[in-house]
């Protein structure tokens, strides 16, 4: 072999180097350390460092689409319009819009309704499930939404949709760093 | 002379047979023979005491001062905002000269004192629980009060009967008679007959377990509960039950026509209305849907769901019972009224009921036995060919059969039925029944669901959208004895409002975007619309009619739109997704353009 | 070292007996089938062999004299040609025909072959999912509706009509000793039609691939008599016993209030989920997790304890039981007979 052709089969095999596989943590992230400095941290930022790991990636949104439907979430909120629910494909958040309020939201229910899943998904399912729902409204980075409504409903698919501001319920942009 | 007196008075007493035979002689020609059966309505005495008006559900006022000439003369005397943004479903009550009104959650009970032009005497809270509003399906509507003997009887969304007394506001009992945390809700007026409360839940999306409940109405005590599925002990059938159709006898048929236990989450709720016959001492009522909406999951004939019970009122058992929808595919509930009526079938006199079936049919039902007289579509129907008379079964269309896998399309009527729980009129004068109700058709999907109490119980997923026509809305008049329209109005625009006929041969309904008409009442009128005004927010409550303190009669409706069909404007939906509201809001997305959430009570009058 | 080889060549044939093969003849379907694919096999061989022969002889042809394109081989030549092509076409023909008969033919024989005899036929419904096969037995009388997973049982000589839907992807219903394959489509209704011929214990597996744990979605099928079938209906039609033991009564507590009771049904209590395999009669199967790990103890401890360890990427969480509850849910599972 010609010293050229190793040299380009080297430039080759660095070029796989770009082919990044998708991490899947098939038993759910682990929980973070909770000591009193870490949650002081914690709600300092106001980020939970297992959003990323959930919220743009594609595999656990589809899982998250998957428990939305196995968990009748798809009976009050629809494919993200709403019913007996609010809608979940708007900038509308009444309990906060970032992947731990979402989490929140779905272990501990809310008092209007929501009622507390904490006990009947785990809670690698309940950050799934955040991370679907918050592709409703194109959160996640366009290239990990999906295509295609999966739904007979014929919702449009994700990526032709705008990311939505988050606001809560008076309408007002929340403070911290939004993801 | 003495001959000639005699002429004269012969003379007399004959234009005075003619005069006053010449009403009737007119009527004749018009009328069909039916008139509401006459214990259960009482003559005229311009109130409104209950939802219905009276026991054979008429909603009819005997007053005639508003009539066809100077009907378009109303003007609004006052109005009253009632504080809430959702779904206005009740009627208005009017008891002597105070009005009383229940707004939807949180359910506040409001007394209007008439005399002084609709000032409030008081109000009440009920405080139901917030997480109600979660399970509530479609809007947390109420659809009324109802009075009797000094009382003011209503139940709030999280299953509280209330008595209050009339004059004060004061509470004198409370009875909790659901469980918000299985998903039963409760948005049904209540019923008063032979002291007995009759109230039923809601939730049949939720996997509830339907019943109706009689409580005392001095106490507040349980008298009595009849499940709609279950063994025969808790559906209160006993050796009183004689149904009329070969297939609903046999023992325990409310579990064996289920999958292993799937009674106990089979809905079967009681939230529409109840009738009564004091003759026959028998209530009438339907029940709802069987859960969940997917039909698969519940192979069988799901009894007691989606039929009609005759009952005793004291004790609750049983009499007879006619399902119409057996193992429901389209989430047809059978809640709708029923009016009682006396009237000719095939040249004799029977006491029948009327129904405006959800399915698309009207029925005649025999009120004594549960035989089925007659069924004739009233809407557009290509879900089942026709009902077989013989077994009382409809003659289902397979390729409609939802199956998993696979989408249904062109589904007609949709899941809201050809005509939802807003109630129809009767008129004896007219001898029509006005029939408020929509057309729309859907497409279905199904698909396989779990029971998670508390959570939404389905498996399907359905999108709406106009029927044949383009028109969502039908105003019929129906001619029960004739077995035909009369005439129908077409509406852009779903009607959920009721109707109210009046002795005025005027009758008024509402629209979803907030017009409140009145139109003509007698058979050869087509309909002719007599009067219009566009209120504050779309129509979806009952009108009522009554004699003011004044002697006036007066005409009150209240606006606030919701409801199932009105959710995308109260709640607000997101139109993008048509699957929102349980597909409703596909056929509805023009709405948020038409009309505004609101809530406020209109009184009219004729001005003095 | 060429005996070894060829040892090695026959080393396939193993697979066409036993619990999972196609030429075993065990339903009417698989065995009609079976004889086409014979007739095929002959009718086809026997051609293969003579244009082999006939590519042969053409090469090892010797001796022609080549002669020129303007030199007339003569009539004779033409003649004999001609013959030869007359024979060899009417040959194919006949083959074919004799093919498209048989296949006509068997085709009619596995469609009488799903007609009941005395009108008895067993209505069954199967749906695949990602990775595993949920399967339903409808009865008249509702109430013995019954729902297994990962285990089919069907009574000898009599026809089973199997609806075939799927919920996720594409897959494909294969029972080699029964039938041929038929695919599952998300969208679509699709059917089978078995009718097992003799009593004995089969293998089936999705055949077409679905996602990482496409191996381990297999089917345990059983063909018994027709009084073992019905016993075994009956006693999966029972709801499941309250347990009796402390430890199984707190497993018992655990699934009905936790986790798992919202994805799995298990009848006559409060467990009423049912987008994960039916646990009723769990205990009673031949296999844990569409034929991953046999049924047993220690393996229910494993799959409980560690879901994603012994089937990555499949539908059930780890939850991370605390040893207690661990073995509490299995003491619980294990009476679930």
């Amino acid at each position: 072999m010609s010293s050229r052709s190793r040299a380009s089969l080297a430039l080759l095999v660095l070029v796989l180097a770009g082919c990044d596989r998708e991490e899947r943590n098939a038993r759910g992230a682990p929980l973070p350390e909770t000591g009193p400095a870490q949650q002081a941290a914690l709600a300092a930022t106001h980020s939970d460092p297992r959003a990323k790991q959930y919220e743009n990636v594609s595999f656990q949104i589809s899982q998250g689409q998957r428990l939305y439907s196995w968990m009748n979430c798809v009976g009050c909120h629809a494919h993200g319009g709403g019913g007996m629910g609010p809608p979940l494909m708007d900038e509308k958040w009444r309990y906060g819009g970032r992947m731990e309020d979402i989490v929140a939201t779905i272990q501990k229910g809310r008092p209007n309704g929501m009622p507390a899943f904490e006990h009947k998904l785990t809670e690698q399912q309940a950050w799934q499930l955040a991370a679907y729902v918050r592709s409703l409204s194109a959160q996640p980075r366009q290239d990990v939404l999906s295509g295609r409504a999966d739904e007979m409903s014929n919702t449009e698919p994700q990526t032709l949709d705008e990311r939505k501001p988050v606001k809560d319920a008076a309408g007002s942009e929340p403070k911290g760093p939004v993801k | 002379m003495k001959g000639w007196l005699r002429v004269r008075l012969k003379l007399l007493s004959g234009a005075v047979l003619l005069l006053s035979a010449t009403p009737f002689a007119g009527l004749a020609a018009q009328q069909n023979g039916a008139r509401p059966a006459a214990s259960a309505s009482p003559a005229e005495d311009g109130q409104w005491t209950m939802p219905a008006k009276n026991y054979a559900s008429t909603r009819y006022s005997g007053l005639n001062q508003i009539n066809i000439s100077n009907v378009a003369r109303l003007k609004p005397v006052f109005t009253f905002r009632v504080g809430t943004a959702k779904g206005l479903e009740a009627a208005p009550i009017v008891v002597g000269s105070t009005m009383y009104i229940i707004t939807p959650y949180p359910n506040y009970v409001w007394a209007l004192d008439l005399a002084k032009g609709g000032k409030p005497k008081w109000v009440f809270r009920p405080h139901p629980k917030p997480a109600s509003q979660g399970v509530a399906c479609c809007d947390v509507v109420n659809r009324g009060v109802t009075y009797s003997n000094g009382r003011i009887f209503f139940a709030t969304l999280d299953g509280s009967v209330f008595a209050i007394d009339a004059n004060s506001g004061r509470q004198i009992w409370r009875a909790q008679v659901g469980n918000i945390n299985k998903g039963e809700t409760v948005t049904m007026a209540p019923l008063v007959a032979e002291n007995r409360v009759l109230v039923g839940n809601s939730g049949g999306e939720f996997g509830v377990r339907g019943w109706l409940t009689a409580l005392d109405a001095g106490s507040g005590k349980l008298a009595w509960r009849a499940y709609s599925t279950g063994p025969d002990k808790d559906v209160l059938i006993g050796p009183s039950f004689k149904p009329f159709y070969a297939k609903d006898r046999g023992k325990d048929l409310g579990v064996k026509s289920w999958q292993p236990d799937g009674w106990k989450i089979g809905g079967g709720t009681t939230w529409g209305w109840i009738s009564y016959d004091p003759k026959l001492k028998l209530i009438y009522y339907g029940t709802g849907n069987p859960g969940p909406w997917n039909p698969e999951q519940r192979p069988g004939d799901d009894k007691w769901t989606a039929g009609v019970f005759a009952r005793d009122v004291t004790t609750g058992q049983a009499r007879w019972y006619y399902q119409s929808t057996p193992h429901d595919e389209f989430d047809h509930d059978d809640i709708n009224e029923q009016i009682l009526l006396d009237m000719p079938v095939n040249g004799r006199m029977r006491a029948v009921m009327v129904r405006p079936g959800r399915n698309g049919f009207m029925y005649v039902i025999d009120r004594a036995s549960g035989q089925v007289l007659s069924a004739d579509p009233y809407g557009f129907i290509n879900s089942v060919r026709g009902v077989d008379l013989k077994t009382g079964m409809p003659i289902p269309v397979p390729e409609k059969k939802p199956k998993s896998g696979r989408i249904t399309r062109n589904i007609c009527p949709a899941a809201p039925g050809a005509k939802d729980w807003n109630p129809s009129a009767f008129s004896p004068h007219t001898g029509l029944l006005y029939v408020p109700h929509i057309n729309l058709c859907m497409d279905m999907g199904v698909m396989e669901t779990s029971y998670i109490s508390g959570t939404p119980y389905l498996g399907a997923e359905v999108k709406m959208y106009a029927g044949p026509g383009g028109n969502r809305g039908v105003f019929t008049a129906w001619d029960p004895v004739r077995r035909k329209k009369a005439w129908e109005l077409k509406e852009d625009l779903p009607l959920w409002s009721g109707a109210l006929a009046t002795g005025g041969d005027v009758v008024f309904y509402g629209t979803m975007d907030g017009w409140f008409k009145a139109v003509d009442a007698r058979p050869g009128s087509n309909g002719r619309l007599l009067w219009q005004t566009k209120l504050d927010s779309g129509i979806i409550s009952q009108p009522v009619s009554y004699r003011g303190p004044d002697g006036r009669q007066y005409v009150a409706v209240m606006s606030g739109v919701g409801g199932w069909s009105g959710a995308i404007v109260s709640a607000p939906l997101d139109a993008r997704d048509p699957s929102s509201a349980l597909g409703f809001v596909n056929a509805m997305r023009d709405l948020p353009a038409r009309t505004k959430a609101g809530g406020r009570l209109y009184v009219f009058a004729l001005p003095r | 070292m060429r005996r070894a080889a060829l040892l090695l060549l026959l080393l396939p044939l193993a697979g066409c007996d036993g619990i999972q093969s196609m030429t075993g003849g065990d339903g009417a379907q698989g065995a009609e089938f079976n004889s086409l694919f014979t007739l095929f096999m002959v009718v086809t061989g026997v051609v293969y062999i003579l244009v082999i022969a006939f590519l042969i002889a053409a090469l090892l042809r010797r001796g022609g004299k080549r002669t020129d394109v303007r030199d007339d081989p003569g009539e004779g030549h033409e003649r004999g040609l001609t013959t030869a092509l007359v024979v060899w076409t009417a040959f194919i023909a006949l083959g074919l025909t004799v093919l498209t008969l048989a296949s006509y033919f068997t085709d009619r024989s596995m469609a009488a072959a799903a007609v009941p005899a005395n009108g008895e036929v067993l209505n069954i419904e199967i749906t695949a999912n990602q990775w595993w096969w949920d399967i339903r037995y409808h009865s008249p009388t509702h109430t013995e509706t019954i729902r297994t997973a990962n285990e089919l049982h069907l009574p000898v000589g009599i026809p089973a009509h199997i609806q075939l839907r799927s919920t996720d992807v594409i897959h494909s219903f294969w029972v080699p000793n029964l039938a041929g394959k038929q695919d599952l489509i998300p969208g679509r209704l699709n059917d089978i039609d078995l009718l097992p011929r003799r009593t004995g214990l089969f293998r089936g597996q999705c055949a077409e691939f679905c996602g990482a744990q496409h191996a381990h979605m297999a089917l345990d099928v059983t063909v018994e008599s027709r009084d073992a079938f019905r016993a075994w209906w009956r006693q999966q039609a029972e709801p499941a016993k309250t347990p009796t033991t402390p430890l199984a009564m707190a497993g018992y507590n655990y699934v009905m209030q936790r986790e798992c009771s919202v994805c799995h049904n298990i009848s006559g209590t409060g467990a009423t989920g049912q987008v994960a395999p039916d646990l009723t009669h769990v205990a009673s199967r031949k296999s844990l997790a569409a034929g991953t790990l046999p049924m047993g103890r220690g393996q229910l401890y494993a799959w409980i304890a560690d879901p994603q360890g012994v089937k990555p990427g499949n539908n059930m969480p780890y939850i991370g039981l605390e040893p207690q509850e661990l073995h509490a849910v299995v003491a619980y599972l294990e009476t679930l007979k």
